[in-house]
C-alpha cells in the first residue's frame, strides 16, 4: 500500500462516516426509530398509593413503619436475630469511599467497634472513592459483594433496580430499631414508595461560604447571609458597588454541585417537584420537570447576576474546588458561594495552614444554602448504608447490628465532630464531643440546622431517578450554557429531553 | 520442497506444545475479553450489566452514526493530531541536545526522561494547580496574562476553545520522556563513521540532520510515532482529571475514551454501548495503525 492509498483509505472513510451521521442520540442505536412525539414510557412498579405531590404522611419524625406502603414482606426479609445462632465471631466486610481525615474518624470508630463484643468483626476496604465503589460493586457478581457497602445519595433507585439488597427498613422492622430520634429527612432521602432502602450515615448538605472581611467591607449585615436568590442579588450589588470584592457570587456548573445537586436543591426548596411520579419515589420516575416555568424563572435569575456582571460562573467545578478558589482570586476575588458542608474542616485547616495570603479561617462565614423560599432548609447529600442480600443470614444479622453502632447517638457526636458531616440524629447534640464542637463554632451547626426544617411533602425530600448521575450531567451542560448567556428555556428543554430520554433508556432496561 | 514441507508437519506439535503458555495468556485476557465486548456491544443490559438481550447489530452502525460518537470520534482524531506530531519532534529535538559527548550529560538525559516515571494522574494533578485561573502558578504570572488573557478569565481548561490544547499540553509533557528515551537510543545505534564521512564530503550539521540522522532513526520513529499513536487515541486519565470531558456543553475534551470509561459520560450505566463504542476504537486504531505500517513503514530504510 503507498501512502497515498493509505491517506486516500482515511480520508474516504472519514466521508463516509462524516455523511452517514444520524443526528441521533447514541441512546437510540439500535432501537426502533422513535415516534416523532415524545413519548412517556409507562413502566411496571410498585402500585401507586398516592397522587404526585400528595402529602409524605407524618410531619413529626416519621418511622419507616408510618410511610410503608409497599409490604416489606415482599422484598427480602431482615434476619435481626440470625446473630444468637452463630457460632463463633462473624465476619463481615464493609466497602467504603471515604479517604483522608473521614476514613481514620471511620476506622477507628470500627476499631472500637469490634473490640466492644466478640461476636462480629467488620472488616474496612477502601474502595478509593464513591465511583470506584459503584462501578466495582454493579460489575461484580453477588457472591464478590461485602455484606455491608455504602453509596452515594443519587444511587437509591439505581440499587433498588439490582434487587442485590435487603432494604434497611425490614431490619429496622424486625429490630424494633428506635428512629425517632433520627431528622425525618435523612430517613426519607434513602426511602421511596415507603421502603428504606438504606441507613443514613455520613451526611452533608450545601452551605453558603463567604468572606466576612468583604460583607463588612461592602456594609452587608455579617451575621445575616443572604437566604434568598433575591438577597443574593442585592448582596452581590453593594459587594461589587463597595469594590469589597470583584465579584458577589460565584457559581458553577459541576454535576455534583452548581449544575446538578443544588438545581435539585433549589426545587425541593421552592417546593417543586423535580421528576414525575413524586420525585420518583412513588413508582420509578418518567420525566424531569425542571424546564418548567420555575426552572426557566429561577434559571433567568442567576443567569442575569452573572450577565450583569455581580455573580460568576468557575465552569464545571473539574478540580471539586474551584468554586472555593475563586474567593481567594488574586485578581477579582468573590465574596460568596455555595459549596458543600463537608468542605468546612478542609477549608478552616487549609486557611490556619497558610495557604492563602491575607485570608484566615476566621474570615470564612457560613450560612445557609440561599435559594427559592428563602427559608432554610437542604436535601441530604453524602451517603448511606446498605445492607446486601444472600449473604448468610448471621452476616446479614452482623452487618444490621454495625449500622446500629455506627447511628447510635454516641457514634454519631464523635463522628460529626470528627468529620464535619452532618449528624443523623438530634440526640447526638446532647453528646460530646459534638456539643462541643458546635457551641465553640457555630459554623459547623449550620449545616445540621438546615435539615431540622419538616421534609412535609414529596417535592421537599429531592428526586428519586435510575440515571440520576447522567441527568446531572445533562443538566450540568444546560446550566453551563445559561450560565454563559444561552436562552433559558430552550436550555433547559433540551436538557429535560436528554434527561427523559436517559430515564426512558434506564427503564426499559432495568 | 517436499522434504521440508514434511519437516514442518513434524514441527507442529513442537510448535502447539511451545506455543501453549502465551496462547492460553493470550485468549484469556485477550481474545476471549475482546470477543465478549463484541458481542456485548450488541446488546443492552440493566445498569448491573446483567439480563442483557440482543438490540440488534445494527446496534454499532447506529452508535457510529450518533451525535455522541461522530462528536467524540473528532476530539480524539484533533487530540491526536495535536499531540503526535509535537511530541515527536520536541522529543526528537531534546534527544538531539542531550546527544552529545560532554560532561554531566547524564544529568540532562535523566532530567529529559523523567516525565516517564510520572504517572498520568501525577502529571495531570501537576498541570491542574498550574493552569487553575485563580491560584494557580502559571495562570497568574503578570506577562502571561497580560499575553493570554485566557489564562486567567475563564483558564486555560476551562476555555471550550483553548482547553483540548491544555490537555493536550499536560499530555505531550507527560509522554516526553518516552519519546526522548527511545530516540536517544536509536541515535546512539547510528555509526559514528557515518558522520564523519558527511562531514569529510562537507555537509553542514542541518543536512547531516536532515540525510544521515532522520534516515537512519526511521524505523525507531515510526515505532515512536505508531506508539505515540496508539496512546493518543486510548488517553483517558488526562481528561478524566483535568476536564471530566468539559467544558460543557461543548464537551469539547469527550474523547472516544471518555466517551466510554467517563465517570460523567450519558452512557456511563450502560454497558452495552460502552462495549460497542470501545469496539469501534478498537476498529478505528487498527485501521489507522494499518494505515501507518502500511503509507509510512515501506518508505523506511532498515540499515
Amino acid at each position: 500500500m503507498s501512502r497515498g492509498v493509505g491517506v486516500g483509505v482515511l480520508g474516504v472513510l472519514g466521508v463516509v462516516v462524516a455523511a452517514c451521521g444520524s443526528g441521533q442520540s447514541i441512546l437510540q442505536a439500535g432501537n426502533e426509530p422513535l415516534p416523532t412525539v415524545a413519548t412517556t414510557t409507562t413502566v411496571a412498579g410498585p402500585p401507586v398509593t398516592a397522587a404526585p405531590g400528595e402529602t409524605l404522611a407524618p410531619t413529626v419524625p416519621p418511622t419507616v413503619a408510618t410511610t410503608t406502603t409497599t409490604p416489606l414482606d415482599t422484598l427480602a426479609p431482615c434476619p435481626v436475630d440470625a446473630l444468637d445462632d452463630a457460632s463463633g465471631p462473624v465476619e463481615i466486610t464493609f466497602w467504603h469511599g471515604l479517604g483522608a481525615q473521614l476514613e481514620t474518624v471511620l476506622t477507628d470508630l470500627t476499631q472500637q467497634y469490634n473490640r466492644s463484643q466478640d461476636r462480629v468483626r467488620v472488616r474496612l476496604e477502601n474502595q478509593g472513592g464513591y465511583n470506584q465503589t459503584i462501578d466495582k460493586y454493579v460489575q461484580s457478581r453477588q457472591e464478590s459483594r461485602p455484606e455491608l457497602v455504602m453509596f452515594p445519595e443519587y444511587m437509591v433507585q439505581q440499587i433498588a433496580d439490582t434487587e442485590s439488597v435487603i432494604p434497611v427498613g425490614a431490619c429496622v422492622q424486625a429490630s424494633g430499631f428506635d428512629t425517632s430520634a433520627f431528622l425525618p429527612r435523612t430517613l426519607l432521602a434513602y426511602q421511596t414508595n415507603g421502603v428504606q432502602w438504606s441507613m443514613p450515615f455520613n451526611v452533608s448538605v450545601p452551605v453558603l461560604y463567604f468572606n466576612r472581611k468583604a460583607f463588612v467591607a461592602a456594609g452587608v449585615d455579617v451575621d445575616d447571609p443572604p437566604l434568598s436568590i433575591e438577597d443574593v442579588r442585592s448582596y452581590s450589588q453593594a459587594i461589587v458597588d463597595s469594590g469589597a470584592a470583584g465579584v458577589g457570587m460565584a457559581f458553577d456548573s459541576g454535576v455534583d454541585s452548581g449544575g446538578g445537586w443544588f438545581i435539585e436543591q433549589w426545587f425541593a426548596k421552592a417546593g417543586e417537584l423535580y421528576a414525575d411520579n413524586g420525585n420518583g419515589r412513588l413508582a420509578p420516575a418518567t420525566r424531569v420537570l425542571y424546564d418548567g416555568a420555575v426552572g426557566v424563572e429561577l434559571m433567568t435569575r442567576v443567569q442575569s447576576m452573572i450577565t450583569d456582571g455581580i455573580a460568576v460562573t468557575v465552569g464545571d467545578n473539574a478540580s471539586g474546588q474551584d468554586a472555593l478558589l475563586k474567593l481567594a482570586d488574586q485578581q477579582s476575588p468573590a465574596a460568596m458561594t455555595i459549596a458543600t458542608s463537608a468542605a468546612l474542616g478542609t477549608i478552616i485547616s487549609a486557611l490556619d495552614g497558610g495557604l492563602i495570603p491575607g485570608l484566615t479561617s476566621a474570615d470564612v462565614g457560613v450560612g445557609p444554602m440561599p435559594g427559592p423560599g428563602g427559608t432554610p432548609s437542604a436535601l441530604v447529600g453524602g451517603a448511606s448504608l446498605y445492607v446486601v442480600a444472600d449473604k448468610g443470614d448471621a452476616e446479614a444479622a452482623a452487618a444490621w447490628d454495625y449500622i446500629q453502632f455506627l447511628v447510635g447517638a454516641e457514634t454519631q457526636a464523635t463522628w460529626a465532630a470528627g468529620t464535619g458531616y452532618v449528624p443523623v440524629r438530634q440526640d447526638a447534640l446532647e453528646l460530646e464531643p459534638l456539643a462541643s464542637t458546635y457551641r465553640d463554632d457555630p459554623r459547623f451547626k449550620v449545616a445540621y440546622d438546615q435539615l431540622t426544617a419538616a421534609a412535609d411533602d414529596l417535592a421537599a425530600v429531592g428526586p428519586v431517578i435510575g440515571p440520576l448521575r447522567e441527568v446531572r450531567g445533562v443538566t450540568a451542560g444546560a446550566v453551563a450554557a445559561i450560565f454563559d448567556g444561552a436562552d433559558v428555556a430552550s436550555s433547559l428543554a433540551g436538557a429535560a429531553a436528554q434527561s427523559n430520554a436517559l430515564i426512558a433508556d434506564y427503564n426499559a432496561r432495568n | 520442497m517436499a522434504k521440508r514441507t514434511r519437516s514442518r508437519w513434524r514441527d507442529l506439535p513442537t510448535a502447539v506444545w511451545m506455543l501453549t503458555p502465551s496462547l492460553v495468556i493470550l485468549s484469556v485476557f485477550v481474545l476471549y475479553p475482546l470477543g465478549q465486548a463484541i458481542w456485548l456491544g450488541h446488546q443492552r443490559c440493566d445498569s448491573q450489566g446483567d439480563n442483557c438481550r440482543s438490540n440488534g447489530w445494527d446496534q454499532y452502525v447506529d452508535v457510529a452514526r450518533s451525535d455522541e460518537f461522530l462528536h467524540a470520534l473528532g476530539v480524539t482524531v484533533k487530540f491526536v493530531v495535536l499531540t503526535v506530531p509535537i511530541g515527536l519532534a520536541l522529543g526528537v529535538g531534546l534527544a538531539m541536545l542531550a546527544d552529545k559527548y560532554l560532561r554531566g550529560i547524564g544529568v540532562f538525559r535523566a532530567v529529559f526522561s523523567s516525565t516517564v516515571a510520572t504517572s498520568v494522574a501525577v502529571a495531570s494533578l501537576m498541570w491542574l494547580f498550574l493552569l487553575q485561573p485563580d491560584v494557580g502558578v502559571l495562570a497568574n504570572v503578570g506577562f502571561i496574562e497580560e499575553l493570554f488573557p485566557v489564562v486567567k478569565q475563564p483558564g486555560l481548561v476551562r476555555d471550550p476553545g483553548t482547553a483540548l490544547g491544555a490537555v493536550a499540553a499536560s499530555s505531550i509533557w507527560a509522554n516526553l520522556g518516552f519519546t526522548f528515551i527511545l530516540v536517544t537510543a536509536g541515535l546512539q545505534g547510528i555509526p559514528r563513521d557515518l558522520h564523519e564521512a558527511a562531514v569529510v564530503d562537507g555537509a553542514g550539521g542541518v543536512r547531516r540532520f536532515w540525510d544521515v540522522t532522520l534516515p537512519l532513526l526511521g524505523p525507531t520513529l515510526l515505532f515512536v510515532m505508531i506508539a505515540l499513536t496508539s496512546r493518543a487515541f486510548q488517553a483517558y486519565g488526562e481528561m478524566d482529571l483535568l476536564t471530566d470531558g468539559g467544558p460543557r456543553p461543548q464537551d469539547s475534551t469527550t474523547t472516544l475514551t471518555y466517551l466510554t470509561y467517563g465517570g460523567d459520560s450519558v452512557i456511563n450505566n450502560n454497558d452495552g454501548l460502552q462495549a460497542a463504542t470501545a469496539v469501534l476504537l478498537f476498529a478505528v486504531l487498527l485501521v489507522v495503525s494499518i494505515v501507518q505500517l502500511g503509507a509510512i513503514g515501506r518508505r523506511i530504510h532498515y540499515a
